[in-house]
């Protein structure tokens, strides 16, 4: 305990001298104690069951007052053992994993993992499959978003948006059930195609999403782009240069809003997406603010990708026509013995990928969401392993919150849009 | 929901003339069982301790959210502190690594307090059968009401928590202290040795293979030796 | 397919460090380089100007079970050459150990703690070596590894008990947050490490 003098100046105004220090008033200084508060820091710990981790994540800071001088995250709450299990697994039965792994975008995982297996087999969809999972893509990549949005704004104390983002997806949650029968867990893929072509409607579904979302998502702009508390809460707080953002791996939107423009859907192309006419929003200043415009732009951009796929949706088989995956007609398998036999190898034995291996990436709606597969010409992979990318977004956690307030730890989680179903595996 | 929804000999009301039970000019009072106030006032004023982990939490959100509103049934408030909850739901996956924290979070909960498990792997482990994944969460806390489903649609929850508000309702004061006897100062306890967890768990969760024998070695995995090989 | 011109650059930098390079799933290019020099050849490939891999997109480990050497493998990617590389160490399983790219890019801390945890292989140099996914105390061995039953070696029971009994207050104070000691393969003794808080509650 330190002592130091304190000098209680009594008296403002009238008595204030010329050069603007209080004046001396009756007491005499005196000597207060003091606690050492440069010296003690305060440790406190968050989560892993807390509402503003966005799940079971668990942050332990030291402050100093109210300012945080580190960040220790600890994950694993939530380790599910994916990557294990898939060890286990034929490759059809892997894709129900796929979307419990990241439930915000649960198509875009399906698809990303039957994109690597075809890979891996050298098997090229059909025309109007990649167009179909275009349409997954990116209407999960708003799913995604919205989701994001929603819970960000009730960490800066709006609730409106929460309320009105759920609503909009509600609608996104009728269109995966009517395309899948399941509102999360849609498992949607199957190596070579979709588990069933689109539902009659379904098209026209998107179409009328579409058309009316954008209305929500000004509505919900103006609520909060040039809102002043939400700009105070998000502006230069957590911000990371372009050279730290690469250094610590951050891909996707986070990367995007400190002005590196990496985007996997213009870099590594995949399913024509060269030939749809999208703009990737870049950001300068990699703050929270940045986070947030980016990942509004990207929503109406996914709206834009949506039109264009919507009008060239072309019609044919959904799904490849290879005896090494695609199941014959139900019609054959009743009439004749061989074709009977092949549909009884392909689902008790599954499918033999070669014994190679196959990293393929897609932009997800967290940054770059890579499948790495290891296959050893069985039925099942040595190795599935999720490149995961709110995993490494989240490292960059300790960097970019040192010296903000706790109160920005938080916003700066949020922005981040981390999913522990994916970090944790 | 309201009193006067019930059946007349549950509900004797003091001089109630014709016209209404508290009509104008009427004596604003009326004589029932403390029972059953008290169960009126607890069930329709549940106070849901969300604890989601994983898929199962967003269709928990959405059930809160405008198109299901859990408010209609008096829990617009989440409570995410334990301490001023009346009903844990447990949404989504539970690791080992996550097993104290609910554990401890159900000790911090005040008495009476119920539990919800939603989902298939908060009831059974799910699809999970694996290494870190606890099978069952009541092989953790005691469960009310099992919610089955992967997810459950939030429908599913509503009736979930339908039952509980049904399970409160046939609860007795008087009875209140054994049905819900338990020492939390035995449970949560660092290092509990294993026969107290045993005897505190079982039943031994709800899913087929799991053993009860404790040691280092045995491993229920070479039960199914197909799993073995990968 | 001839090898692409960053396999030839790269055996002409490090004529011995280069074991080997192939070309997977038709396009993807693999190169298997020596594991005692993994951070040189890696920090080539990082800064040389005409080849720029400045994003470490991955780090992850493989094991192909029967005694095969494990693999620790990097995803790299170019942004300015848009290219993607595959690099590979073998390690035998008698010598867990490669040295730790953090200090060439952080994104590889966590990456290399989750190998670390999930398969045992020790980096060196890295600067906060523990488990990540499974608990401090965790006992079993390290999951992903070939050998390691998919539920686990200990019975649920056993693994009930274990989990119940993990100390929640760990990391609560700062001394325990400092100075964790060399990192051991497999815990020795559980107790050990996480019997310490236990009492004082
Ligand atoms: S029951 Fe299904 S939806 Fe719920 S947490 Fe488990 S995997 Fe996810």
């Amino acid at each position: 305990m330190t002592r130091r003098t304190v000098e209680i100046p009594v008296g403002r105004g009238a008595e204030m001298g010329m050069d603007a220090r209080p004046a001396m008033g009756p007491l005499t200084p005196v000597d207060v104690a003091e606690p050492d508060i440069g010296s003690e820091q305060m440790l406190i710990n968050i989560g892993p069951q807390h509402p503003a981790t966005h799940g079971v994540l668990r942050l332990i800071c030291e402050l100093d007052g109210e300012t945080v001088v580190s960040v220790t995250p600890h994950i694993g709450y939530l380790h599910s053992s994916f990557e294990k299990l898939g060890e286990y697994r034929t490759y059809n039965q892997i894709v129900p994993l796929t979307d419990r792994m990241d439930y915000l975008a649960p198509l875009i995982y399906n698809c990303a993992y039957a994109m690597a297996v075809e890979k891996l087999m050298g098997i090229e969809v059909t025309e109007r499959c990649k167009v179909v999972r275009v349409i997954c893509l990116e209407l999960d990549r708003i799913f995604s978003h919205l989701l994001w949005l929603g819970t960000t704004a009730i960490d800066v104390g709006a609730f409106t948006p929460f309320l009105y983002a759920f609503q909009e997806r509600e609608r996104i949650y009728q269109l995966h059930e009517e395309l899948t029968g399941a509102r999360i867990t849609t498992s949607a893929t199957r190596v070579g195609g979709m588990m069933s072509d689109l539902p009659a409607g379904w098209a026209q579904g998107v179409r009328d999403f579409i058309d009316t979302f954008p209305r929500t998502l000004n509505e919900i702009d103006s609520l909060l782009t040039t809102n002043a508390i939400h700009q105070g809460r998000t502006i230069d707080i957590g911000a990371i240069g372009p050279e730290d953002a690469i250094d610590c791996g951050l891909t996707g939107p986070n990367l995007r809003a400190s002005g590196v423009d990496y985007d996997v859907r213009k870099d590594r192309p995949y399913y024509d997406y060269e030939t749809y006419d999208f703009e990737v929003p870049v950001g300068e200043n990699g703050d929270c603010y940045d986070r947030y415009l980016v990942r509004m732009e990207e929503m109406r951009q996914s709206v834009a990708i949506l039109h264009q796929a919507l009008d060239r949706l072309p019609d044919g088989p959904i799904n490849v026509e290879d005896p090494r995956v695609s199941l014959p007609s139900k019609t054959d398998c009743m009439n004749d013995m061989e074709s009977m036999i092949h549909h009884f190898k392909l689902i008790m034995d599954g499918i033999n990928a070669p014994a190679e291996d196959c990293y393929f990436a897609v932009e997800g709606s967290k940054g770059e969401l890579g499948m790495y597969l290891v296959g050893d010409g069985g039925p099942k992979p040595v190795r599935w392993r999720i490149r995961p990318p709110s995993f490494v977004n989240l490292s960059a956690i300790a960097r970019l919150a040192e010296g903000h307030l706790v109160a920005d730890l938080i916003m700066i989680n949020a922005s981040l849009d981390i999913v522990l179903g994916e970090i944790d595996r | 929901m309201g009193l006067s929804e019930q059946p007349a000999e549950r509900l004797p009301v003091a001089s109630s003339p014709p016209g209404g039970v508290l009509g104008a000019g009427t004596p604003t009072f009326l004589t029932t069982r403390l029972d059953f106030v008290v169960n009126w006032a607890r069930r329709n004023s549940l106070w849901p301790m969300p604890f989601g982990t994983a898929c199962c939490a967003i269709e928990m959100m959405a059930a809160a959210a405008s198109n299901f509103d859990l408010a209609r049934f008096g829990m617009e408030r989440m409570s995410f502190s334990p301490r001023q909850a009346d009903v844990l739901i447990c949404a989504g996956r539970v690791p080992y690594k996550l097993a104290p924290v609910l554990r401890r979070i159900w000790d911090q909960m005040p008495q009476p307090k119920w539990a919800v498990s939603m989902g298939a792997c908060a009831s059974s482990g799910g699809v999970f059968d694996v290494y870190s994944m606890v099978q069952g969460i009541d092989t953790i806390i005691p469960v009310d009401v099992y919610v089955p489903g992967c997810p459950p649609r939030p429908e599913g929850l509503i009736y979930g928590l339908m039952m509980i508000q049904e399970k409160i309702r046939e609860e007795r004061l008087s009875e209140h202290g054994t049905l819900r006897a338990e020492d939390p100062a035995a449970v949560a306890r660092a290092r509990a040795d294993a026969e107290e967890v045993l005897a505190l768990s079982g039943p031994f969760g709800n899913s087929t293979r799991q053993n009860r024998v404790s040691g280092p070695t045995g491993s229920d995995a070479s039960d199914r030796p197909d799993d073995r090989i990968p | 397919m001839p090898a692409s011109t960053t396999v030839e650059a790269l055996r002409a930098a490090f004529p011995d460090a280069v074991v080997r390079d192939l070309v997977q799933s038709g396009d993807q290019q693999v190169v298997y380089i020596d594991p005692s020099r993994n951070a040189e050849v890696l920090d080539w490939l990082r800064t040389d100007p005409g080849e720029r891999f400045n994003l470490l997109v991955d780090v992850t480990a493989v094991d192909y079970g029967d005694g095969r050497p494990l693999e620790v493998v990097y995803q790299l990617w170019s942004i300015p050459h848009r290219r993607a590389l595959r690099v590979k160490c073998e390690l035998p399983l008698s010598r867990l150990a490669i040295a730790s790219v953090t200090a060439l890019w952080s994104a590889a801390n966590w990456l290399e703690r989750e190998v670390y945890d999930l398969f045992g292989i020790e980096f060196r140099g890295h600067p906060d070596l523990r488990r990540i996914l499974m608990p401090e105390n965790y006992a079993e061995g390290h999951p992903l590894r070939k050998d390691f039953p998919l539920r686990g070696r200990f019975s649920r029971a056993e693994q009930t008990r274990r989990a119940l009994s993990q100390d929640m207050e760990q990391y609560y104070m700062p001394d325990e947050m400092e100075g964790r000691g060399a990192p051991q393969l497999v815990p020795a003794d559980e107790s050990a490490t996480s019997g310490s808080g236990s009492q004082g509650r």
